[in-house]
């Protein structure tokens, strides 16, 4: 978006309350104040956080609850409510909730934001605060027989995790059919299943062929990504970790997250050309993930083995050879440096140039080919249109982002409502589509990728009259990175799925205290339920495919 | 409907008798000599197969996908029919608990067979032909159908969800997919007025029109265009190809009823399958193509009869890469108010075109 | 049924151009970038065991034994375990480990991927490539001190 041209609903126009302001407004719910780097924090009392969430749902327009984290003090333990505007995510505030150290309970935010009903369950699993009033209080990363709460201090790493053979017992041997209701069918859909995109795990009722319910049974992938982060060191051995998140080549976006994030906090100045490098190389990120969401969704509704999916496996990876050129690998990029990015672009510049070009010269046609094969295909059109339907409030409750929002005319995009990087300076649009369903969904994605190329086209001219004594890849930053003791920070990017934000807090070393990753599709997964209940099987899965998610980034 | 036929020099079987000799010994050299005949037609289709299934159909989605496929053993890659065979066949057979035990290992033997038997009637052209009855169309749809059996039969015994969905898919699109199928295949029975499958063939020899000194059959297909479009859509569904695969559906139900079997009985099932492609191509090809006519000699019948099967076969997989796959109750929807509907228009249709023409 | 009979078409027209992505791979090495990161290769003449690649590596892959004068014995690198983020050579002051475009390596288990310095040093180039040619590594950012205080640590 150019700065000449304000959009009509321009961020510009939602009102914006101090921090004083606020704090009135909450009243005597409000019993300390915290400053976050990234937001003012209000202390409150636990047994408040469904009042004060809703006031400053209600009253101050915090409509999107982006992430809750939870941690453990040496005297407490704490959730964060992460809250933000669908509008104008610049305004951002913090809830801080702390709960007692022996007895840590606190009340559920779930009946205001439903986002929060995933990520308490999840800070119940990891850390081990229990939730007041949360309508279905479980682990949901871990084992149900998993012992102790792994990141919580007096965990013991050492426990072995065997259990009684009783507590084990196998969950499907009951007769799923309840008494009342006989004309259902209880049906695993997954982990191991070829449309759930990974190990996901839905637990489906079926009336027929009909959905009568349906719940994701999530974290066969965790691997502790939360934990690896805590234990390496800011400065270098964080940043090989992101691209392992959401793996299907979104790497150098899930970098931007980490390093977007520990620059605020470090307070690092990125030099411009390492911003447009950054940009370029996050775009074409974009458009591998957004080709390969496309070919998987193509798959799941057309059947196995479509060319759709082996056209677009072979745009993606004309995308890749670039990528590899720029940055050495092909999925797991390690090129983002804080302060910078690693390489110049590759010598001869021209050579790389001339690549890029003519793969952006490419794309035009190959996207007729994928309208012509898909969008204007009437037995698509019949599977995907009105299937699937998330209307924009649900979606909002929900913190979903990215295409899924979008899709469903939830005009959010952080790339230019909180800009970074260098995409405030280049001519591009947001792209909304407001049918709410499946197609829309496609839509936003086919039509992403020819914005995408667009900013790529702009980069590539900006590096090529780029002064050769300019090129700047990386600022002076020290060689150990030791942020002041308990600053805290949370940031977000726009990831290939949505909003992909980190919060970490420092506690004066070299390495995080608490690194906590908000995943989209987390957010958005929780959505499926209320997209494929009432309809038939095979929109149940279209609706999988259209959410397009990465079991690596749901369970981290 | 009458002339000189040369197809009709006798059924395969009796020339095989008049060949070895058989006649000499009475009913029991007729038995000999029909199945020595159904073992030369059985095999000339598993070839077909071997061909179409390990080698042919992935070269095909290959060349769609842009990809080179199978090219590593042998010329062309084509021992690896060899190879999968022998895989195949080597693997373990699972058998999943609780399966009911005679219908799940009765179930991949009827799909096969049941294809099989349809080939009975279909003049394959070069006196390849194993029997002739006057109810021959019929036997042949009747013979296909019972696959609907085995699939049931496989869906229900697997013990399996995913396979009971699939197996009830099954019935459902064979039952909704059927009686437009055979009630466009009466179409064209009204206009030959016979059901025997020679007749049928011999009723298309007629020159049609005549375009710059180039005679065009009197193929249904070219009579009545409309009918054959009906037919082909139907048939694709009947075997169970897309944009009509709901009863296998890999990633919705996970293959259906297959998912439990594994080894020979996966190796029958695909047999099964892909000879039920071709015989829905062959009837196909009897009613609207001219059975195995074509230019050159009347010996070349067999030459033609398997192009129009392969051509067939060719066009499921060209289906395959680029059409979507309907939804479970769109699918049923379309072939109860549509293709019934649109059969039924069909049959009235043709059946006034032939009352004014048989009056006339 | 346009649209289907465009799908349709399109296909078509890729069966028919002939034209195919797949790189026979076994037959045909692929070609891969210059900066591409792979197996590690290791040169014992030119390290000064100063241990900082065994300090950066994220997961500990990498583990050097001294003996008690601290001359280095030992320098072993699972490669099975690897994830090749490329900051050993980053640190390394002396070009002593490197990361060739050899991307193919098998075994049979696990432990046979533990390299030690004589297997890492036998790792062999990819088509002749030295990938110190074709990187520079701006070690200038690396060893940075920021504007701050300067940290010695």
């Amino acid at each position: 978006m150019s700065l000449e041209e304000p959009e009509p609903d321009a961020p510009a126009t939602v009102e914006e309350q101090s921090a004083d302001e606020l704090a009135e407004l909450l009243g005597d719910h409000v019993i300390g104040r915290e400053e976050h780097l990234n937001a003012p924090g209000y202390v409150v009392r636990p047994d408040e956080v469904q009042a004060v969430l809703s006031t400053l749902k209600e009253d101050a327009g915090y409509d999107h609850l982006s992430c809750v984290t939870a941690q453990e003090y040496e005297d407490r333990y704490e959730s964060i409510y992460h809250l933000k505007k669908y509008d104008d995510p610049t305004q951002e505030v913090s809830v801080v909730v702390p709960a007692d150290r022996e007895n840590p309970v606190s009340q559920s935010g779930e009946a205001v934001f439903r986002t929060a009903d995933w990520h308490e369950r999840e800070a119940y699993d990891l850390v081990g605060i229990e939730y007041d009033d949360h309508p279905d209080l479980r682990r949901i990363l871990l084992p149900e027989t998993w012992q102790g709460h792994p990141l919580a201090e007096d965990y013991e790493q050492d426990r072995p995790q065997v259990v009684p053979l009783r507590e084990h017992a196998n969950p499907l041997q009951e007769d799923h059919r309840s008494e009342q209701d006989t004309d259902t069918m209880y049906l695993n859909i997954g982990p191991h299943h070829p449309a759930t995109h990974g190990v996901l795990h839905l637990k489906t009722v079926l009336d027929g062929e009909q959905v009568a319910d349906v719940e994701s049974d999530i974290g066969y992938l965790h691997r502790c990504e939360e934990q690896i982060c805590q234990n390496g060191t800011y400065r270098h051995q964080i940043m090989p970790y992101p691209d392992r998140w959401d793996y299907i080549s979104a790497g150098l976006l899930n970098e931007w997250a980490y390093a977007r994030a520990a620059e605020d906090m470090a307070d690092i100045d990125v030099p411009e050309y390492a911003q447009v490098i950054r940009t370029m190389g996050a775009e074409l990120c974009r458009i591998a993930a957004h080709m390969l969401a496309v070919g998987t969704f193509a798959l799941d509704v057309y059947g196995d083995f479509t060319a759709i999916f082996m056209y677009a496996i072979r745009d993606r990876e004309k995308a890749q050879n670039i990528l590899e050129d720029l940055t050495g690998q092909r999925l797991m990029f390690n090129y983002f440096r804080l302060g910078g990015v690693v390489w110049d672009l590759p010598e001869p510049r021209e050579e790389f140039f001339e690549k890029t070009r003519d793969f952006l010269e490419d794309l035009p046609e190959a996207l007729e080919e994928y309208h012509d094969l898909i969008s204007s295909n009437e037995i698509l059109q019949m599977r995907t249109i009105d299937t699937g339907v998330l209307p924009p409030e649900v979606a909002k409750s929900y913190g979903a982002t990215g295409p899924v929002a979008r899709g469903s005319g939830v005009d959010y995009d952080l790339r230019r409502d909180d800009p970074y990087g260098y995409y405030d300076e280049l001519d591009w649009d947001v792209v909304t589509e407001d049918g709410c369903d499946n197609y829309s969904r496609l839509l936003v994605r086919l039509r992403e990728v020819e914005e995408s190329a667009k900013i790529i086209e702009q980069c590539i001219d900006l590096l090529e009259d780029w002064p050769e004594e300019d090129r700047t890849i990386q600022a002076n930053v020290p060689r150990t990175l030791k942020p002041d003791d308990d600053t805290e920070i949370y940031r977000a990017v726009e990831g290939a799925k949505g909003e992909l934000g980190i919060y970490m807090r420092s506690d004066g070393t070299d390495k995080p205290a608490r690194f906590k990753i908000r995943s989209p599709c987390f957010s958005n997964l929780q959505t499926l339920p209320e997209m494929a209940e009432g309809e038939y099987v095979p929109d149940l899965i279209a609706a999988l495919g259209s959410l397009d998610i990465v079991l690596g980034e749901v369970d981290r | 409907m009458t002339g000189a036929v040369p197809l009709q020099q006798g059924m395969l079987p009796d020339t095989i008798a008049n060949l070895l000799g058989l006649d000499a010994f009475g009913i029991a050299g007729d038995v000999v000599a029909a199945l020595l005949g159904a073992f030369l037609i059985a095999n000339f289709l598993l070839i077909n197969t071997a061909f179409a299934g390990p080698w042919a159909k992935r070269k095909i989605t290959a060349a769609f996908t842009d990809r080179i496929a199978v090219n590593r053993i042998g010329p062309f890659g084509l021992f690896v029919i060899v190879a999968d065979a022998v895989r195949l066949l080597s693997k373990e057979l699972i058998v999943p608990e609780g399966a009911d035990r005679p219908a799940w290992d009765l179930g991949p033997l009827l799909i096969p067979f049941s294809a099989l038997l349809g080939f009975a009637v279909i003049p394959m052209g070069s006196g390849l032909q194993l029997a002739d009855p006057e109810t021959g169309l019929a036997f042949a749809f009747a013979a296909s159908s019972i696959a609907s059996l085995g699939l049931i039969m496989m869906g229900y015994a697997s013990n399996n969800k995913y396979s009971l969905l699939g197996g009830l898919r099954a019935v459902a699109s064979n039952i909704a997919y059927e009686i437009p199928l055979i009630v466009t295949g009466v179409s064209v029975v009204l206009f030959t007025g016979t059901l025997q499958m020679s007749e049928i063939v011999a009723a298309q020899e007629a020159t049609f029109v005549s375009i710059a000194g180039i005679a065009i059959p009197q193929w249904f297909a070219f009579v009545n265009p409309f009918a054959f479009a009906l037919f082909v859509v139907a048939n694709v569904a009947e075997v169970g190809r897309n944009p009509f695969d709901i009863p296998e559906a890999p990633t919705e139900i996970v293959a259906g009823y297959q998912t439990e079997y594994s080894s020979v009985y996966f190796v029958l099932i695909y047999l099964g399958e892909f000879i039920h492609i071709f015989l829905g191509g062959a009837i196909a090809a009897t009613l609207f193509l001219g059975g195995p006519a074509g230019p050159g000699p009347a010996a070349l019948g067999i030459v033609w009869f398997t192009a129009k099967i392969w051509a067939f076969f060719l066009l499921t997989q060209w289906l395959r890469s680029a059409v979507p796959r309907l939804r479970v109750d769109q699918f049923i929807e379309i072939g109860w108010k549509g293709m019934l509907v649109l059969s039924f228009a069909n049959l009235v249709l043709t059946a006034v075109i032939v009352g004014v023409l048989t009056t006339l | 049924m346009i649209g289907i009979l465009k799908g349709m078409a399109t296909t078509m027209k890729h069966a028919l151009d002939g034209k195919t992505f797949t790189v026979e791979y076994p037959d045909v090495a692929p070609e891969v970038s210059p900066r591409f990161r792979g197996v590690h290769k290791f040169s014992q003449e030119r390290c000064i065991w100063c241990r900082q690649c065994e300090n950066v590596c994220p997961n500990d892959t990498i583990q050097i034994v001294q003996d008690d004068q601290r001359n280095g014995e030992q320098y072993n690198l699972h490669i099975g375990q690897c994830i090749y983020c490329r900051l050993c050579e980053e640190v390394c002051p002396v070009d002593a480990i490197l990361l060739t475009q050899n991307f193919e390596f098998t075994a049979d288990t696990k432990d046979e991927f533990v390299y030690n310095k004589e297997q890492l040093k036998n790792v062999p180039w990819y088509k002749g490539i030295d990938p110190l040619n074709s990187r520079n590594p701006d070690r200038g950012a690396w060893i940075g001190e920021g504007d701050g205080e300067v940290d010695y640590q």
